[in-house]
Parts: C-alpha cells; structure tokens; sequence
C-alpha cells in the first residue's frame, strides 16, 4: 500500500512539473472552472425560477447536491480522464506490452499515471459551494453527519473509479473510438438531481444498476443530517462489488490482450 | 457547380459510410441532456408532461438537424496545417463543409423520421396535428436553423487563422445558447428579460423557434417576425464571413512555410 502510495505521489510530482511548463494556462483554466459552477448554478436558478421544490429538495439542498457532483467531476478530471485515450492509444500500438512488464500493478498504473491537477481548482469549488449551500439553508453538520460523508463521499469514488474503469478496459475491443468518456458523462449527468426527481424505471436503473445517484445524493444527504445506517452501509458493499468486478473484467480483458505485432 | 456537388456529396457520403460506428455512437451522444432536462421539468409541473415530452422530443430532432461540428474540424485542420491543402483548390473550401453537414443530415433525417412515426404509434404525445403550410414553415425554420449555426460555427472555426483556442471561444457560445435556444427550457419558462434577449438574439432560431412552429406556440405574426429576424442574422454571419475568410487567409501561414 505504502508503495503504491508513494508512486502515486510520484505521478503527481511528475505531472506538476510538465504542467508547470504552461503556467500562462492557469487564468485560462480558473476562467473555465469558474465559468463551469457558474452555469451549473443558474441552470439551478432557471429550474427553481418555475418552483421551489425539485424532487423534494429545495434550493439551498440542490446547492450542496451541486458541490458535491462538482467535486466528484473535478477529481475524475483530475485522475481518470487524461488516461482514457491513453490507455486506447496503448492497446492500438501495442505499447501496454511495457506497462505489464513493469513490477506495478498494470490497472492502477494505467489508471493513474497521467494526472492534470489543474481540475483540483474543481474540487476546490465544488467543496465551496457546498458550504455556501449548507450556511444558505443555516444547518450546521454534526460531527458524525462529516464521518458518514466522508465515508460516502469514499464509496462514491471507489464506484465511479470502478464504472470508469469498465468502461475503459472496453477498449481493448473497441480500439476504433477516439474517446469513450462521453458514455461516462451522458450518465454521471444523471448524478446532478435529487433522485427523487425521476420517475419509475429509470429511478430503479439509476439506484441500483448504474448508481449514479447514489454517488451525489448519498454525500450530500449526509451532509444535511439525514442519512441513515443501512443506506451508508449498502453503498458501502456496492462500492466494494463495483471494485471486485471491475478488478475481474480488467483480467479478463488482459487475457484477451494481443500485444500488435502478434 | 452542381456536378462538382454530386461528386462532393458522394465524397463524403463514402467517408461517412467508412466511420459507420463513430457516426451511429456519435448521433447518440447528444440525447441524455435533453433527456434528463426533460425529467426536471415534468417533475415540475407533472400536469404537463405531454407537452414537455412532445417538446424534448423535438429538440432532440431539431438539435440534431441543425448541429454544426465544423469549429472544431477547422480548428484541427487549421492549426496542424492540412487546411493549406483546401485553400490551393479552384473551389472554395466552405463546399466541402456543405457538401458534409448535407450528408450528415439526410442521414440523421432518414433514421429520425421513422423513429419518430413509430414511436408516435405507441406515444400518443408525439402525436401533431398540423397543416401542410405549417409543415414548410417548420422546415423552412430548420433549414434556416441549420445555417445560421453552420455559419456560426465556420466563422468562429476561420478565428483559428488567429487564435488557438478558438474551440474554446465557441463553447462558450454553446453555453450561451444553451439557454437562450430553448434546450434548457421552453422559451416561455425562462424569466422575462431571458426571452426578451432570446427574440433578438440568434440562438433561438437554432433550435426553439422551429419547435415554436410545430408547437403551434407561435401565431402568424410571431413567425412572420421570427423568419425576418432570423434572416438577418444569417445575412450578417455571411458578411461577418466572407471578412473573416479574406482577412484570414491575408494573415495564413501554413504550418511549415
């Protein structure tokens, strides 16, 4: 673990000084994050212009549901999506051969070895708003309403690191799309709303097959003091069976893999 | 002219046919926005649902006919150099770009079409009642939609010629329109300095004042301003590019020379 750790940090040194070479990006980049919650908000205002209840919660909850979908974007931006079209890029020209060669696990290095820490500023806004929302609607969380969303928030990423995961190791069958994140986003977009919000069969597919609502509404919920035992307890297990899976399918597909020149 | 397009068109049909998957994986792409926007919206006003199923529905359809890509390839061809390969050519490189969203959009019409009557089949919302003369209006309005936001998009595209990030640039038009073209929200939902704006500005004909028409939410005199409105944007996109294409190609270098 303590290795993995520590090449984990090594990434990021790595990454920060290649970033450090385009520093005249940062204002372009706090522009565009600054840019990114400001829309997400007023597309809430423009919602809550015609009501003021959405899906049972109200504005200042939304708030908070936004920051935390808004720090979760921010660190898949950060740690999965530059490694997509690399993985695709190594599977096509058969470069993955020196990945697997190398004494580190080959899942997490493909998963974490390009990092762009210019997103953080993401999660910094994200956690912002989130606050903003929480004094807006003048509710002060207790201290095991922080431990349950830390743990939810936890769980939360092991699913999305486990979903995210699935639909990478895709490519080594489908090698002809440039990019497959956007399969990813058109459901995280999902996550945005309460899910109460959605009606019949879609609420079942978002809670349980692709818990996509499980991911924001659970962190969110705990924040604002009602969560309960069980739930946290379940999102913890599913977190735990989406990793198992993901873990498997990225095996089998390494069985399947022929290195290009074979 | 017209042999020189039959041999375009049959071009990038051909291209088109070679990226079968990209292009099928691609079209389906835009559909959850509108999708989960419309979710929000019958949770607001459940009553409504119909109509609000009848409307996505449509911007689905309309965001589809009318979507413009052309920014983003310009951009590519532009900043690595292979644009200098359409500039040395007799014809104007803005055919091939037509020749393209043509292709493209016929497609997209001959697999939405069918999609739509089936599904009217089993959707009575989807159903609409309207006159021949409505029925050219509201493709005339998409046919203008689709123009105004291929010359938009080619006019920011062209900006590449001086700036890099010209991709950027559009996406914040994007955003703009998002809102003001009737994908967040019918245009009569948003607060009134909002559709104040959006009467004025061009992104409603993008998308919303189609759906106004087939809708029925714009009466005759609505429409008739609508089309003039719209009109004069495209007269000015056409102006403002033809300036940007001869001021830019002043200022080309190729990557290389």
């Amino acid at each position: 673990m303590g290795k993995y750790w520590r090449m984990f940090r090594e990434f990021f040194r790595a990454c920060l000084v290649e970033e450090l070479e385009y520093r005249s990006e940062f204002l372009g980049n706090l522009i565009s994050s600054f840019f990114g919650i400001g829309i997400a908000i007023l597309t809430m205002n423009i919602f809550f212009y015609q009501t003021d209840r959405l899906g049972g919660w109200s504005y200042a909850d939304v708030l908070v549901l936004l920051g935390v979908f808004n720090t979760l974007k921010g660190l898949i931006d950060f740690a999965l999506r530059p490694n997509m079209p690399r993985l695709l890029e190594h599977v096509r020209r058969g470069t993955l051969d020196y990945i697997l060669t190398k004494p580190v696990d080959s899942m997490f290095y493909v998963s974490f070895r390009h990092l762009v820490f210019w997103r953080l500023i993401d999660v910094a806004l994200g956690l912002g708003l989130v606050v903003y929302g929480l004094a807006e609607k003048r509710y002060f969380p207790s201290f095991v309403d922080i431990v349950v969303f830390f743990i939810t928030m936890a769980a939360a990423l092991v699913l999305i690191y486990s979903l995210w995961m699935m639909l990478m190791t895709t490519s080594f069958w489908v090698i002809r799309i440039d990019d497959l994140s956007f399969i990813f986003d058109s459901f995280f977009e999902t996550a945005r709303f309460p899910i109460g919000m959605y009606r019949g069969w879609v609420r079942v597919v978002l809670t349980y097959v692709l818990p996509a609502a499980v991911i924001t509404n659970m962190p969110a919920l705990s924040l604002l003091g009602k969560w309960n035992i069980s739930t946290a307890l379940i999102v913890g297990c599913l977190a735990v069976v989406f990793l198992w899976l993901a873990r498997r399918f990225w095996r089998f597909a390494l069985r399947s893999y022929t290195s290009a020149s074979s | 002219m017209v042999r020189k397009y039959v041999a375009l068109l049959r071009m990038k049909y051909i291209e088109m046919l070679a990226y079968r998957l990209a292009t099928i994986v691609w079209m389906t792409g835009a559909i959850t926005q509108p999708l989960i926007t419309m979710a929000v919206w019958m949770n607001i006003d459940p009553s409504q649902s119909d109509a609000f199923f009848f409307y996505f529905m449509a911007v689905i359809f309309v965001e589809r006919m009318t979507s413009a890509w052309d920014v983003w390839e310009l951009d590519r061809e532009i900043r690595e150099g292979t644009f200098s390969n359409y500039i040395i050519r007799q014809l104007h490189p803005i055919h091939w770009a037509i020749a393209e969203n043509v292709v493209y959009k016929l497609l997209f019409l001959v697999i939405l079409v069918p999609i739509w009557a089936v599904a009217a089949l089993f959707a009575p919302a989807l159903r609409f009642d309207i006159s021949g003369g409505q029925l050219l209006l509201f493709l005339a309005a998409v046919l203008l939609g689709a123009a105004l936001r291929f010359l938009l998009s080619y006019t920011c595209g062209l900006l590449g010629f001086w700036v890099t990030k010209v991709a950027a640039i559009y996406g914040v038009l994007e955003v703009i329109s998002l809102f003001l073209s009737g994908r967040i929200a019918p245009l009569e939902m948003l607060p009134p300095f909002l559709q104040q704006w959006s009467i004025f500005l061009p992104f409603r004909y993008m998308i919303g004042f189609p759906i106004d028409i087939i809708n029925k939410a714009a009466n005759g005199d609505g429409i008739m301003k609508g089309f003039v409105i719209a009109l004069i944007w495209a007269a000015v996109f056409i102006i403002v590019l033809q300036f940007v294409w001869k001021a830019g190609l002043k200022k080309n270098q190729a990557v290389g020379g």
